[in-house]
């Protein structure tokens, strides 16, 4: 049988992927057999002296629990409040150039730091505690759902704008009735996928003093009492999947519903 | 303002960044309560022409005066001009009475609007317009829920809406079968002349510009192959142009 090669410049692009992956690998000591190995046994001890999980911490537990959701949802819902005008005034078909600039600049910048750095620059701003958290997750928001944002508005058909324009509509109006109706199902979906995102990130930003239950996970770290984060742990695993329910619900119900 | 032409176009040159001239030299004059359409071949700048027309594009040289105020220096284009782009431009997640109803944002002042209020008699305007138009009952459903020939008929409505003084269309029935597309134009014509309008319609089809037309302008690679009464344009001025 005679075999015809297909597509040589893709397996070539497959080839050059890989062998940068098994250097990238070999590098970061994923070919330490050794090391590897101990560290399949330390596994295994951490999963054995973890169980049974301390139900004990249940009550204290939930509330840092219930204090990492509410940071999650506020810091979302700030961040979503700030990102949105922010979005509006990065839009190039809304919004005149050194507006475009200057609001991109803003959105790029809060990009720049992750949740967690800006968490530890809130805790020396406004102390330890969720306040600092939440400022944290709303800043860590405003850089990612700005940016998206603003892609979604310029996404809107040019030609629904220009009808509006046309019939003299300022750009307030046009922001009102054009770019937020056409683009109000991916902001929602968007806006879903942030608070996913940031109920995650709540989660550990406890190791910066920035409440929550991190705040615990890290202690129950640093004094090894792994029955006692195990419970945190599975209550963590419960509440993100909760979180993906509630998300996968609430875009079933109201956004598959609409176009 | 020089009541007596509403439309005039002098020596129009454009081209779109980078490109060929799409416009070259192209002038018009349309008198008030006249129906003109423009003709011509894909790509003979008939769309271009009907936006710089609505001030939506700013010639590289020459001039447009619509309603007496001239156009392309930047500023918002003068709400008495009612333009329908050629994909209608309608807002897929409003109902077709709220497309209708954005028709008057250009008179409304304050910030009512923005939470979805408007004067209960733009409202009945709306409805009343959407009604004329056969479609009233359509007036709940969302743009995108629409059919092609409703959606025409909502894009008819928010113009009309707009109590324009002229009309500009871009091959508003370009999609729709000979006898929609005579009921269609029929219905803008009669509703825009109710308001005393100007019309200026691009359009492919010699037989629709002979009824409702009174001038034809024909454009040939961004020149004007003919300018006239419409009753004049013949097969002959139209070689090029797709029946």
């Amino acid at each position: 049988m005679r075999w015809q090669l297909v597509g040589k410049g893709d397996l070539l692009l497959w080839l050059a992927g890989l062998l940068l992956l098994s250097l990238a690998l070999q590098h970061l000591g994923f070919f330490d057999a050794g090391r590897l190995g101990r560290g399949a046994a330390n596994l295994v001890t951490f999963a054995r002296d973890a169980v049974p999980p301390d139900l004990g911490v249940l009550p204290l537990a939930g509330r840092a629990l219930w204090e990492t959701v509410q940071m999650a949802f506020a810091g979302t819902l700030l961040g979503f409040l700030l990102a949105l005008p922010l979005a509006f005034l990065g839009t190039r078909s809304l919004s005149p150039l050194p507006l475009v600039l200057l609001a991109r600049l803003l959105v790029a910048a809060t990009r720049t730091v992750p949740a967690l750095l800006w968490a530890v620059l809130f805790v020396i701003v406004v102390g330890l505690g969720p306040l600092a958290g939440t400022l944290g997750l709303a800043l860590y928001t405003v850089g990612y759902l700005g940016k998206l944002y603003a892609e979604l508005f310029e996404g809107v058909d040019p030609e629904v704008v220009e009808a509006l324009r046309g019939v003299g509509a300022s750009r307030l109006h046009l922001a009102r009735f054009t770019l937020w109706p056409e683009s109000a199902n991916a902001v929602v979906s968007q806006l879903l996928f942030m608070l996913e995102y940031n109920v995650r990130a709540s989660s550990i930003l406890g190791f910066a003093g920035a409440g929550g239950i991190g705040f615990y996970v890290n202690i129950y770290l640093q004094t090894l009492e792994y029955t006692r984060l195990a419970t945190l742990l599975l209550l963590i695993l419960a509440l993100t999947m909760a979180m993906d329910a509630l998300s996968a619900w609430l875009r079933g119900r109201y956004l598959l519903a609409s176009r | 303002m020089d009541g007596s032409w509403p439309v005039r176009a002098r020596d129009l040159w454009f081209a779109y960044r980078g490109q060929q001239w799409v416009l070259r030299g192209v002038s018009l004059e349309v008198p008030a309560g006249a129906f003109l359409a423009i003709m011509g071949p894909s790509g003979a700048g008939k769309s271009t022409l009907l936006r710089l027309l609505a001030g939506l594009l700013r010639p590289q040289r020459g001039s447009v005066e619509v309603l007496g105020q001239p156009l392309g220096d930047g500023a918002s284009p003068p709400s008495r001009i009612g333009y329908i782009p050629q994909q209608l431009g309608l807002v897929r997640n409003l109902s077709a009475l709220e497309n209708v109803l954005m028709g008057a944002l250009g008179r409304l002042r304050g910030p009512t609007p923005y939470l979805g209020l408007f004067p209960r008699r733009e409202g009945e305007r709306a409805l009343a317009l959407l009604e004329a138009l056969g479609i009233g009952h359509k007036a709940g459903e969302k743009a995108f829920q629409l059919s092609g020939g409703e959606r025409q008929r909502v894009a008819i409505a928010r113009v009309l809406m707009q109590g324009p003084q002229v009309v500009l269309a871009d091959e508003l029935v370009s999609d729709l079968d000979l006898p929609r597309a005579v009921e269609v134009l029929a219905l803008l014509r009669r509703l825009g002349e109710a308001q005393g309008a100007t019309f200026v319609v691009n359009l492919h089809d010699l037989s629709l510009v002979q009824e409702f037309a009174d001038l034809a302008l024909v454009l040939r690679e961004g020149q004007v192959a003919y300018r006239g009464p419409a009753r004049s344009v013949t097969w002959t001025e139209l070689e090029g142009v797709p029946s």
